[in-house]
């Protein structure tokens, strides 16, 4: 489990890229699912995060399906930019 | 009336003209490489390039050299030149003689993005916009008394081959040169690429280890005529376009739905039209992108459409790439070849078959196509099905006669600025995404159509026609920032997702779930009364009996001087039978005529109608539009 400290910043990072101007960070279960049910964002908001792991954190993926489990919830996101962050 | 075929033209990365890419495709060469022309970092990603400099292009067709030409309109003269010069209407040079009965439709999205992307923050829009590179093409001949441009993105082409069968058949043309160029520029290169579809090798459509699209440019034109016009004036005729079927997918911006419901319904729409039944089919010139998505869902299409009986497919864009609102008309020469010459092209890089996906023709056979269908998707789910046939078939000339009907504007409404309530109708997911001109689409397009209700649910109108000069400048021009300042390599794919032309009009489907007839016209001025004459003729003819047709634009600082509103004009139209019942008189007015495409202030036309609507006396024209109170 990644520490709070970067799971808060994950989420507010989320609510500026995709613009979701009414959400506060304790608004988001960073265990909940994020695409489908829950926040319900589809395959643009992953290219959004694909972009924010670069920018933010120097982490390329090649391929958008490599998204698919990392960008299951705030959790394995954060978890994910713990372990392979470059900046 | 049967629609004729009587020149054909074609620019792209595997030939010049006609005979050259009938060679490649016949020699199995593609035209898919590194890139030479276009100055990108992106070196990594290949591309169809046409193998012609801009400087190149401007010696051979004879324009100085000094001249700012957007590269789109280049290619598009190379390709209408080698239409008209074979349909023997080619007067570059000559003293102008425009007829109103000779029409350009273009199709093209990318304009003149060439040139606002060495240039910005500067914007030259005559340079920039859709409808100025059409013009330039138009200005090019002497022969053109009205232009217009569609821009669906990647189903531009084909929708203009739709839109100038329906002038002929109205009458309101002779001849049309309909098709679509659109030249590569590192604005899309980068869009593309940020949606993550592009692949690093040549692409593979409808290979299980397909990863993506490679981007190509060029132009295709066909000139279109009656058939009887053809034989009166002599003209030989190369192929027909016997049917037609546009339909929105009304699922995503960038993805299709896993059914391929709008490709689905497209295709169906030109059978039916073409009386043909799906076993008549020779050969399908695929949309074929190579994109994992594309491939499969259009693929579950063709298995709704052909079940067991699978015609021969390809993707020419193997070939010549994925040349977006260009393809249409690429592929339509490209079907004409393939009758004259007598061969069905290949798939080249296919090898491994995919159980989503049908077995394509891995390379080009001998063969006699009668009658082929051939598919362009676009963004937004803009899905156009044509079927171009051999010139001597014989097809049953269904003359549908229509009862007379008058037009009523059921409701209008007209937002500007940024400054508009949205909260009762959008929630904030659903706003979330979108920018101004988006949410002021949405917002007026949902009152006009509450505002026509006859029982309280929201009307689905069985067309939605869209005008935009511009569309989503604002967004557009983040990305373009973005794209400039980061060297190429942080920019939005929501920015590159909504600088297309047609998503507002697309949004509107997709929010209302309409799969009927969706179109955007991008002509400058001129916009709202091509998308206003295609309505109108379509309810005329009892195609569709609603439309809502919309005209939605917004001016940055950089594109001020743009010719048109910052506003969005949205209006409800209903055909209507001319007996006066009390029914047929609920609304604000009778749009009683279109003289064709011209000026049409979208702010005028809304006040004209608001006039008529109150004290409903003096009759009113506005541009072309002539109004009548009810």
């Amino acid at each position: 489990m990644a520490n709070e400290q970067l799971i808060l910043e994950v989420k507010e990072k989320i609510i500026k890229a995709l613009n979701l101007a009414d959400m506060t960070p304790a608004d988001i279960d960073a265990e909940a699912p994020l695409f489908g049910e829950g926040l319900g964002l589809d395959s643009i908001d992953a290219l959004e995060f694909i972009l924010l792991l670069e920018r933010d954190y120097g982490i390329k993926l090649k391929n958008p399906a490599e998204g698919k489990e990392i960008f299951k919830s705030v959790a394995t996101m954060a978890e994910h930019i713990e372990k392979n962050r470059t900046k | 009336m049967r629609i004729a075929i009587t020149g054909a033209g074609v620019v792209s990365a595997i030939g010049l003209d006609k005979a050259a890419t009938a060679a490649s495709l016949l020699e199995g060469r593609s035209g898919i490489g590194p890139l030479k022309h276009l100055q990108t970092v992106h070196s990594e990603l290949p591309c169809g390039e046409v193998d012609l400099s801009d400087g190149e292009m401007k010696t051979r067709l004879g324009i100085p050299a000094a001249t700012a030409v957007p590269r789109t309109s280049l290619l598009g003269i190379i390709a209408a030149k080698e239409a008209l010069e074979q349909a023997g209407l080619c007067t570059h040079g000559a003293i102008p003689c425009p007829s109103e009965a000779t029409v350009l439709i273009n199709g093209t999205t990318v304009g003149g993005m060439d040139i606002t992307e060495r240039t910005y923050p500067t914007v030259d829009t005559k340079l920039h916009d859709c409808g100025g590179c059409t013009d330039i093409i138009a200005e090019y001949f002497s022969i053109f008394g009205q232009v217009t441009t569609i821009s669906t993105a990647c189903s531009s082409a084909a929708n203009a081959i739709v839109f100038g069968s329906e002038l002929i058949k109205a009458g309101r043309a002779d001849v049309v040169l309909a098709g679509g160029s659109e030249s590569l520029t590192r604005y899309h290169l980068n869009g593309f690429n940020s949606l993550m579809i592009l692949d690093s090798e040549r692409c593979r459509p409808f290979d299980a280890g397909r990863a993506g699209l490679n981007l190509g440019e060029g132009a295709g034109f066909v000139v279109l005529e009656s058939e009887e016009h053809a034989k009166a004036r002599g003209a030989e005729i190369l192929g027909l376009v016997s049917g037609y079927g546009n339909a929105c997918d009304a699922f995503h911006q960038t993805a299709t739905s896993p059914e391929g419901e709008g490709a689905f319904r497209a295709m169906s729409e030109a059978l039916a039209m073409a009386g043909l039944r799906p076993s008549d089919i020779d050969y399908v010139n695929a949309h074929g992108t190579g994109t994992p998505n594309n491939d499969a869902t259009e693929s579950a299409a063709l298995r709704r459409v052909f079940g067991d009986a699978m015609p021969p497919v390809s993707s020419t864009k193997s070939f010549t790439g994925h040349t977006t609102s260009a393809s249409g008309g690429i592929e339509t020469v490209i079907c004409l070849e393939a009758i004259r010459r007598g061969f069905l092209p290949g798939n080249i890089g296919w090898q491994n078959p995919d159980a989503d996906c049908v077995q394509p023709l891995p390379e080009a056979v001998a063969g006699s196509p009668r009658h082929i269908l051939c598919n362009s998707f676009g963004f937004g789910g803009n899905d156009s099905a044509l079927v171009i046939s051999a010139p001597d078939v014989k097809t049953a000339d269904k003359e549908i006669s229509s009862p007379e009907v008058k037009i009523v504007v059921r409701s209008a409404v007209y937002l500007e600025g940024a400054d508009f309530e949205w909260k009762h109708l959008l929630n904030p997911m659903q706003a979330r995404r979108l920018g101004t001109l988006m949410k002021r689409t949405l917002v007026a397009s949902l009152e006009a159509l509450d505002a026509a209700s006859k029982d309280g649910e929201r009307l689905i109108p069985d067309a939605v026609i869209t005008a935009t000069g511009l569309g989503c400048m604002e967004n557009s021009e983040k990305f373009l920032a973005a794209m400039l300042e980061s060297g190429e390599t942080m920019m939005s794919p929501t920015d590159f997702m909504q600088s297309t032309h047609n998503t507002p009009g697309s949004l509107i489907s997709i929010h209302l779930k309409d799969h009927g007839y969706n179109s955007t016209y991008s002509q400058g001025a001129d916009s709202m009364a091509s998308a206003l004459l295609d309505a109108w003729l379509q309810l005329k003819s009892g195609k569709i009996r609603t439309a809502l047709v919309g005209c939605h634009d917004e001016l940055t600082p950089n594109t001020a001087g743009y010719p048109v509103p910052d506003g969005s004009l949205a209006l409800v139209l209903e055909a209507v039978p001319c007996t006066n019942t009390p029914e047929n008189e609920n609304g604000l007015c009778e749009i009683a005529g279109i003289d064709g495409i011209g000026e049409l202030d979208a702010r005028n036309l809304y006040n004209a109608i608001e006039r008529l609507a109150a004290n409903g006396q003096a009759d009113e024209c506005c541009g072309p539009v002539k109004l009548k109170a009810l």
